[in-house]
């Protein structure tokens, strides 16, 4: 069981994922039309470019954009959540030593200590922005039933991967449930809104074409996100 | 001497005193009357509300709602109207002193006349106040003599006779004075020259010692002669006079005081931002004031002809 | 009854229809026929599949449903923070269920998204700025107009109004004879203040074609002779076309882009007509929006731009203060509180924040311009865009929702607002109308002709006779 879920699914869990996510970007960036969005896309590289980046990188970087800005509390939640969700399980030395014995690649790894506070700090990010959902009628009213799934298979690894990581006795039970959530982790990606982790950067950099094109990037400061 | 009038009206009582005023001339000179009323302002953004001008309430402007007005006007005016046949009746939409001057331009009239604001209601129902906001653009603009009657007991018995000319000695005036000649050629009536040297726009203390006033009335009777009484001609019925003060003050007062049955004059030129005065221009003040017609002339275009009358 | 005789799928073609549909006051029979218009539900399916591409799909499918859009959008604060306000469930339940539902709703359905989608929206593309994925519910009610039109859901006014741009290529009923006859008229009218004033039509070649909104000819003429005022003031070789002058689209905010593509492209005519160096438009928001912005897109020109560089006027009085066309005197400048409109659809949807306040530094006084909060880019929408000011059925929710825009200028203490848009002027005179908070409001072309220095040899001779 441990060996086909850490080899032949865990490979076909990371080409769904990959190959997923590219195809996704291939259909968006495919299904782009200059005359039904009205924006000319191809014939201002420079300005599209330019407003693209502007556009990515002011909702990157914490409290870059005014709306960060204006909703610090959950910026500060936001970008926790997905510390612990995209950055920690890059530079976690387990996940590194387990990739440098398939591939012989490997990379320096975060302290065990900083990536345990980064997962539990996601986790309880994660929690509170659940928990907002409920509280704030503006969000409630827009949450479906996808938004807590999306969630619980978000936070599924980072728990289980916590768990395992810090149970004395025989870990292998957490371990396999950490192994499993990890692998619907990568396959829900490309097939459910965790496609954003992709598409965010498709439709922001979108947008900022569109601003940078067409609405005032080519006059004055251009849009000011 | 008047072929075509042009009557601007609500229809309200406010109006009966220059209905008369319209009705009478139209007899008088033979003139073919168009009543026009204009019903609202266009509202609310692109839609096809418009705000009733005697109500301020919305309205939907549609063509049952213009035959309601109309046949309201043929009933307002039914005594009139049977007395004088050939009255075409016209109900327009939009903002009351553009639409008045689009229909003198496209009637081509030779005289406008417009019911005055009765003192007090000079502000209107209106936040802009609309009547007052009518005279002055229309009294601006229009390329014809606009004839403005607001009290009722200015009204017209049968002709004028006895007229004030009033001149700023603008170029405006000129034209003012033809018309005023004229109309008081044609009724062998009287007509009286008149100017107000205008204390307030003398700033230097020198301009206002009694010698400086006495110099600049001493100019302007000079003016008056030289410029107005000289083209009179054989005409002999007139007399001259300048006063000081207020210009709107002064001429109501001599108007009075010669009984005057219409009062020419042009929309003062110095009055070139009426937005910022809060009395309003010298016309306004003197229509509101006046207790007879008063005639404003701005331009050479469509002066009466005498000799064909 | 599927489709009714004055409401149906059918967009207005002739002026019989035209008139036919004005006769029905306020659209009563109008919204009583539309509780009974069928949906076509094939072709809405099919309609979708054909333009709901990968920015629409993508936009619904990845809203992460934050509700950080929600304080972005003016009329959510000032419905008092409904929920249904917010703009994620605006389109999620509108356009968002079409989609899913495969084009498979019901009358009831469209009529509540019709609602959604003319009171619930102006268009006016704030909350794009606050989303972290960049999601334009401004752009998407748009499209979701379109798709509601196609089947008849859209307010009676916008119906005829875009019946207006498709019979008279104007959004009202100002034929090409009335337009060249209220320029003639209004080139007489100034004649004698301004010798030599003209208001040329058709002239090939010139440096400024000039086009306007069509409420102007018909309802404010004396718009028209400012701007000739203006012009001729600041000697500029300009001319209007006789055909092709109307630039504002009621047709957009319909959502009926073959309307909007006959209306551009009649405007795209006379500039390839008349090859002037540049084309100059009125002080009007959305009438920039249409035939600027989104213009060369319905008129399928791939790269965004119209035949000429076409600018608006607040661009053309920047640039004629800061190039000496026209002088302010300094002892006129506005010295009072005032404050300024920033419309979305130049301000934010192109870029004019900064030109528009280099405007202002020669018209006001130190120190008595307070800016609105938030504004510029950020500034909220007047309260009546997209075509909220028009629509009779949707008044009461416009009014309520000039009530942001009363906050924000009373909290500036300003007397007087200046609107070089035609709908935030009207949304404004509204409001005061509606709200009495005294204020004044303007467009700048008056305001202008109160302080421009006139050189010499353009005053009339002899104006007054009088003693200085
Ligand atoms: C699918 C393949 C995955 C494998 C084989 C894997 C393997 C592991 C292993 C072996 C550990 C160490 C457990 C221990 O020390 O006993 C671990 C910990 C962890 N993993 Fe994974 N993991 C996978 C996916 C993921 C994913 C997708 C995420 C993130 C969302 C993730 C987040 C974590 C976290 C947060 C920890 C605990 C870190 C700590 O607190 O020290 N893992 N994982
Ligand atoms: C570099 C890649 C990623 C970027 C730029 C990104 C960006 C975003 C953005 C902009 C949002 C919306 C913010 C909001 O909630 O208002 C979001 C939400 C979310 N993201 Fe990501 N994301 C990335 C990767 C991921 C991954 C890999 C996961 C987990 C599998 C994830 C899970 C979530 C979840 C659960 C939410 C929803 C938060 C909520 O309920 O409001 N993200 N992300
Ligand atoms: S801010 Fe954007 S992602 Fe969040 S709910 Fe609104 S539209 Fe959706
Ligand atoms: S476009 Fe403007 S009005 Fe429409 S939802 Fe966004 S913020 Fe609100
Ligand atoms: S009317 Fe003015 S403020 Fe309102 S949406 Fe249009 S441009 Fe924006």
């Amino acid at each position: 069981m441990y060996a086909f879920l850490t080899g032949p699914m865990l490979w076909l869990s990371f080409a769904i994922c990959i190959l997923g996510c590219a195809w996704r970007v291939y259909k968006y960036v495919k299904g782009l039309n200059w005359q039904l969005d009205r924006v000319a896309y191809g014939k201002y590289p420079d300005l599209a470019f330019k407003g693209a980046m502007k556009s990515i990188f002011h909702w990157l970087i914490p409290f870059a954009s005014c709306s960060w800005r204006a909703k610090p509390v959950f910026a500060a939640a936001f970008f926790l959540l997905h510390i612990g969700l995209v950055i920690v399980p890059l530079f976690l030395y387990a996940h590194i030593m387990i990739v440098a014995e398939r591939f012989g690649v490997s990379w320096p790894a975060m302290p065990d200590g900083l990536a345990d506070i980064l997962t539990i700090l996601s986790i309880l990010a994660g929690v509170f922005i659940l928990l907002r959902r409920f509280a704030l009628s503006e969000v409630r009213i827009i949450t479906t039933r996808q938004d807590i799934m999306i969630m619980a298979i978000s936070l599924a690894p980072l728990v289980t991967g916590f768990v395992a990581a810090h149970q004395s006795g025989d870990g292998n039970g957490w371990l396999l449930a950490h192994i499993i959530t990890g692998e619907i982790w990568l396959i829900a990606v490309p097939f459910t809104k965790l496609s954003h982790a992709v598409l965010f950067f498709c439709s922001r950099a979108q947008i900022g074409i569109d601003f940078g094109v067409k609405r005032g990037g080519q006059r004055g400061s251009g849009i000011v996100w | 001497m008047f072929e075509k009038i042009l009557f601007a009206t609500t229809g309200s009582p406010e109006c009966d005193s220059a209905a008369r005023v319209a009705f009478d001339m139209a007899r008088q000179y033979g003139s073919q009357l168009t009543l026009f009323h204009v019903l609202g302002i266009p509202g609310k953004g692109d839609s096809n509300v418009v705000i009733d001008i005697r109500s301020g309430e919305e309205v939907d402007v549609d063509a049952e709602y213009i035959e309601g007005v109309a046949e309201e006007l043929r009933t307002t005016y039914a005594k009139q109207l049977e007395a004088l046949p050939g009255v075409t009746i016209e109900v327009g939409v939009g903002v009351p002193s553009r639409e008045v001057l689009r229909m003198a331009r496209t009637k081509d009239v030779d005289m406008i006349v417009l019911c005055g604001p009765a003192e007090g209601q000079q502000a209107g129902f209106y936040k802009r106040g609309v009547v007052g906001d009518t005279l002055r653009k229309v009294a601006k603009a229009a390329r014809c003599p606009v004839l403005t009657v607001s009290r009722p007991s200015a009204s017209f018995w049968g002709g004028f006779s006895n007229i004030v000319f009033a001149t700023d000695f603008s170029k405006a005036s000129e034209s003012a004075f033809q018309f005023a000649k004229t109309v008081v050629q044609a009724v062998d009536g009287e007509l009286h020259l008149f100017h107000c040297v205008d204390l307030s726009r003398f700033q230097s203390p020198i301009a206002l010692t009694q010698d400086g006033i006495e110099a600049k009335l001493a100019e302007a009777r000079r003016r008056l002669h030289h410029e107005y009484a000289t083209q009179l001609g054989d005409f002999k019925r007139f007399t001259s006079e300048v006063w000081e003060g207020t210009p709107y003050v002064e001429i109501v007062k001599f108007a009075r005081e010669r009984q005057a049955d219409l009062i020419v004059l042009a929309h003062h030129a110095r009055d070139v931002d009426p937005d910022e005065r809060p009395f309003g221009s010298t016309l306004e003040q003197v229509i509101v004031r006046a207790s007879c017609p008063v005639v404003s002339v701005n331009r050479p275009d469509k002066l009466p002809q005498a000799a064909e009358a | 009854m599927p489709e009714g005789i004055f409401c149906n799928k059918k967009p207005i073609n002739t002026e019989a229809e035209l008139k036919a549909l004005l006769s029905d006051t306020r659209g009563t029979k109008y919204y009583e026929e539309m509780l009974s218009l069928e949906v076509d539900r094939e072709k809405l399916w099919a309609t979708i599949q054909k333009t709901c591409k990968s920015r629409t799909q993508t936009w619904l499918d990845v809203c992460a449903r934050c509700g950080l859009c929600a304080d972005s959008c003016f009329l959510y604060l000032v419905n008092d923070c409904k929920p249904e306000q917010v703009p994620s469930y605006k389109i999620q339940s509108t356009l968002g269920e079409m989609v899913r539902r495969k084009g498979d709703v019901d009358n009831a359905f469209m009529r509540h998204a019709m609602e959604v989608a003319w009171s619930q929206c102006t268009c006016c593309n704030r909350c794009a700025m606050y989303c972290p994925h960049g999601i334009d519910m401004g752009v998407m009610m748009g499209y979701t107009r379109g798709l509601l039109y196609s089947q008849g859901f859209v307010p009676w006014e916008l119906k005829i109004g875009a019946g207006m741009h498709r019979v008279y290529r104007a959004q009202m009923d100002v034929t090409t004879e009335d337009w060249v006859e209220t320029c003639e008229w209004m080139a007489e009218e100034q004649q004698d203040d301004w010798p030599g004033l003209e208001i040329p039509v058709d002239k090939e070649d010139a440096d400024i074609m000039y086009t306007c909104n069509a409420r102007e000819p018909k309802h404010y003429p004396e718009d028209l002779a400012e701007a000739a005022i203006l012009f001729h003031i600041a000697g500029e070789n300009w001319t209007v076309p006789s055909e092709g002058w109307e630039q504002t689209s009621l047709s957009m905010f319909a959502g009926d882009w073959e309307a909007c593509k006959l209306q551009v492209e009649n405007v795209y005519a006379a500039i390839d007509r008349l090859k002037p160096k540049r084309v100059i438009g009125t002080e009007c928001g959305h009438a920039h929006r249409a035939t600027v912005i989104e213009g060369p897109y319905w008129a399928g020109r791939p790269d965004g731009q119209p035949p000429a560089p076409y600018i608006h006027y607040v661009q053309w009085v920047a640039e004629a203060l800061r190039t000496g066309k026209l002088k302010i005197d300094p002892a006129k400048r506005i010295k009072q509180t005032v404050t300024y409109q920033d419309s979305c659809n130049y301000i934010r949807n192109w870029g004019l924040a900064e030109t528009a306040r280099e405007i202002l530094t020669y018209l006001v006084e130190p120190g008595y311009l307070v800016e609105m909060t938030p504004n510029k880019e950020h500034n909220y929408c007047c309260g009546g865009g997209g075509g909220f000011n028009g629509i009779g059925k949707f008044r009461p929710q416009r009014n309520k929702a000039l009530l942001t825009k009363r906050d924000q200028i009373l909290a500036t203490g300003a007397k007087l607002v200046i609107a070089p848009c035609h709908n935030c002027w009207d949304a404004i005179r509204d409001l005061e109308e509606e709200y009495h908070i005294h204020i004044d409001w303007s467009f700048l072309k008056p305001l202008l002709l109160k302080m421009v220095i006139i050189p010499d040899h353009l005053k009339p001779q002899d104006e007054e006779g009088d003693e200085e």
